[in-house]
């Protein structure tokens, strides 16, 4: 259509504002842009056909097949789909029945890498961490033989970005990393929840800060819930408890990536990682579809764009408020929790990930010795699991925090109690850090009055 | 050196410089023999250990400033360069060596390594080379060669490796050099020839590792296929022919001096020294560099 002679039109959502067609006028007809195109935060350049030729090497100059059109073509590109494709429709995800299998035994970060695989994950991207490898070896091993891609990439922020890029073009990706690899991806998990881009970080909680030791703490808790990155940011923060958890809440986490645009947190700690134990494998698994708002790279999702770039102040304010009313949707509908023995209970010990195991044990501890205890373990730490938790805040209850760090579970309590208005019971607590975790007999000894385990 | 409480022509010892840490590399660890060759250079060189400062990354070979006597920085994974232009520059008198890995200095880190070079502060960056991950148990590095089966590769590496010496060269390093533990002698005095030169100096040092390496290439096999580029007759102020040694990296290994510049470029920490001084003479009183700000510039 370049060679024919014709006066340009504008597609002013397309021009990237190179300016090659503003050499390639000899009567001076286009201008470079000055306002910002609201639609894909570039600068259009500007015609002025008063003294235009129709020479058409304007057309030619455009690198972009649908930037400038010739006069008349945009209408005839128009219903054909060529200039403006209608918006693409989602290809559903489609779930096919698994046989019934035997279970496996598995450690942690395996159970995690099949469950992504059953999700449809096909992409991995990581960097060698400990206590996480092993779920990355286990992908590097079986993703080659499912037509899947393992990338082991130089550092965590390139493995970060590379799931920017993959998530981009609406697939599903993958990462295994611990405490200072999940610090160095938070810049790119910024940008992914800027753009909507989907991913699943699963982060295998080791000891803090810096460097720390290879040992299970909950210390980026804090990062997960409040601090992806700069900017307005939330994930949905799944805490698995169990080696089935890794896999159940892997594939959930594929799930909720898509269906919010998001990329979602499974925090996991050092002993669940490499803990072995049984997991019992789905009725079915998912066969993904494609979100019709992928930059997939093919004729029908050319118009879609994937950016975090909002140049103008009301566009961006309006992008948060979108991201915030999502934020909301989130937290309305994705907050999830376990009970166990919470119903009656005087004193609630809230926990999660494995010090939620040794909670449970000082449960039935207590229990035994007449103390009516209760466990309430949080399953998605962001959205706090604010509803399941306010019913059984009756007068006279105690909450007794047992957590590997400092308070960074406590805090999300205390900010979910606050938001929800309600003024906090009284409130206790048994911190462990740096690789140890509390003891059972050590929660039983504080809810029964024991001192606090200070700085000796 | 105006800190220097070393007195010249005073010597040190070899153990001078070893501390009480008790290595816990695998036994067979080519890394001993670096530790080792590093005491021996130290020694060799003459300055005291409180006048040097020792910074790694993460890896196992980071682990090497602990097993020293001087200033250790056991720092984060990929970052030792930064860390320790820090430090040179914060100290322009110390001794600035740092180590890692291959990992730690060529993939994460792989992105300071240019712009270290090209700054040309005076440090000495040894890197062993053993061209797989063993710190965590067995992956794939960027200088592991193509078809290398790791846990993160089983099937084999698609991509090819790194070339440590051709890309500092390229980068511009005044002093590239590679050693062998296998041979002890040549690899101290590559170490103590890099200390020695001033301005940004890259030693690699193939340094095998005995758990996750490859069987076959191991010391003996060093010892077996070394080349010293001594012997070769190889002029080290003839950059392009360092290249074209350079260049076989992963097929032959040579050992010694590939390139020295023989006219070293001023080094950063000497021209900010020469820019102070320059702008001292025209600089405003200090009581009046606000004046700068004010309207009238001062007048």
């Amino acid at each position: 259509m370049a060679n024919r002679k014709a006066r340009p039109t504008l597609s002013p959502e397309i021009c990237k504002g190179c300016g090659r067609c503003i050499d390639a006028c000899a009567h001076h007809c286009i201008a470079a842009g000055t306002h910002v195109n609201p639609a894909t935060g570039l600068v259009p350049v500007t015609l002025d056909l008063e003294r235009c030729s129709a020479c058409g090497l304007c057309l030619e100059a455009c690198p972009e097949p649908y930037g400038l059109l010739p006069e008349g073509d945009e209408a005839a590109a128009e219903p054909t789909g060529q200039k403006r494709p209608p918006a693409v429709e989602d290809q559903p995800d489609t779930r096919v029945a698994l046989p019934a299998l035997r279970p496996l035994v598995v450690k942690g970060t395996y159970a995690s890498a099949i469950g992504a695989l059953l999700a449809g994950c096909r992409h991995f991207f990581g960097y060698p961490i400990t206590p996480s490898t092993e779920g990355a070896e286990l992908m590097a091993k079986l993703l080659p033989e499912l037509d899947g891609h393992f990338v082991q990439a130089v550092s965590e922020v390139a493995a970060i970005n590379m799931m920017y890029g993959c998530g981009g073009a609406g697939l599903r990706s993958l990462t295994f990393t611990s405490s200072p690899g999940f610090s160095l991806m938070l810049e790119g998990l910024s940008y992914m929840v800027g753009a909507e881009v989907p991913a699943v970080v699963v982060n295998v909680m080791r000891g803090g800060p810096g460097l720390g030791n290879i040992g299970p703490e909950q210390s980026d808790v804090k990062l997960a819930c409040r601090g992806l990155g700069h900017g307005n940011t939330h994930a949905i923060v799944l805490a698995p408890a169990t080696t089935q958890e890794m896999l159940d809440l892997t594939m959930l986490a594929f799930d909720l990536a898509f269906r919010y645009r998001n990329p979602v947190v499974v925090l996991a700690d050092g002993y669940l990682g490499q803990m072995t134990g049984k997991v019992t494998l789905p009725d079915e698994l998912v066969r993904p579809g494609l979100p019709g708002w992928a930059v997939h790279g093919d004729r029908e999702h050319r118009p879609n764009l994937v950016s975090s770039i909002q140049l103008s102040e009301a566009d961006l304010e309006a992008h948060n408020l979108r991201l915030i009313a999502k934020y909301e949707r989130m937290a309305r509908s994705e907050q999830r929790a376990e009970l166990y023995e919470a119903a009656d209970a005087d004193v609630l010990l809230l926990a999660c990930n494995t010090p939620a195991r040794l909670a449970k044990g000082a449960v039935r501890a207590l229990r035994e010795a007449g103390v009516r205890a209760g466990l309430f373990r949080p399953v998605t730490l962001w959205p706090f699991p604010i509803d399941a938790l306010r019913p059984l805040l009756r007068p006279g209850l105690r909450v007794v925090t047992v957590e590997a760090s400092h308070g960074q579970i406590e805090d999300e309590l205390r900010l979910a109690l606050s938001h929800a208005g309600i003024a906090p019971p009284p409130l206790a607590h048994v911190r462990r850090y740096g690789g140890v975790l509390p003891k059972e007999e050590e929660i039983v000894s504080r809810v029964l009055g024991g001192p606090e385990r200070g700085v000796a | 050196m105006t800190t220097a409480v070393h007195q010249a022509g005073q010597t040190m010892e070899p153990r001078e410089f070893k501390s009480d840490l008790k290595p816990i590399w695998c036994p067979g660890c080519g890394d001993f023999g670096v530790l080792q060759a590093l005491y021996r250079a130290l020694s060799a060189v003459g300055r005291p250990p409180h006048e040097i400062a020792f910074v790694s990354g993460i890896g196992c070979s980071s682990r090497i400033p602990g097993y020293t006597t001087a200033y250790g920085f056991n720092s984060v994974h990929g970052r030792a360069l930064p860390i320790a232009q820090g430090i040179k520059i914060a100290n322009p008198d110390l001794l600035v060596l740092v180590a890692g890995g291959d990992g730690d200095g060529f993939s994460i880190g792989g992105g300071h390594l240019p712009h270290a070079v090209r700054r040309n502060l005076d440090l000495t960056y040894v890197v062993m080379d053993n061209q797989i991950y063993g710190l965590t148990k067995g992956q794939l590095s960027p200088t592991s060669h193509r078809g290398l089966q790791t846990v993160t590769s089983g099937y084999g590496s698609l991509e090819e490796p790194v070339n440590p010496l051709l890309y500092t060269l390229a980068y511009g390093a005044g002093f590239v050099a590679q050693g062998t533990p296998a041979d002890m002698p040549g690899l101290t005095s590559v170490i103590e020839e890099a200390i020695r030169f001033p301005g940004f100096a890259f030693v690699n040092v193939q340094s095998p590792c005995v758990t996750f390496g490859e069987a076959e290439w191991q010391l003996k096999a060093h010892k077996a296929q070394m080349k010293s580029l001594a012997g070769l007759g190889h002029d080290p102020a003839d950059r392009l022919k360092a290249m074209a040694l350079a260049a076989q990296y992963g097929e032959e290994l040579y050992t010694g001096v590939f390139y020295r510049n023989p006219n070293p470029a001023p080094t950063y920490d000497a021209l900010v020294v020469e820019r102070q001084a320059e702008l001292r003479d025209q600089a405003l009183p200090r009581e009046r560099i606000l004046d700068l700000f004010r309207k009238d510039g001062g007048r």
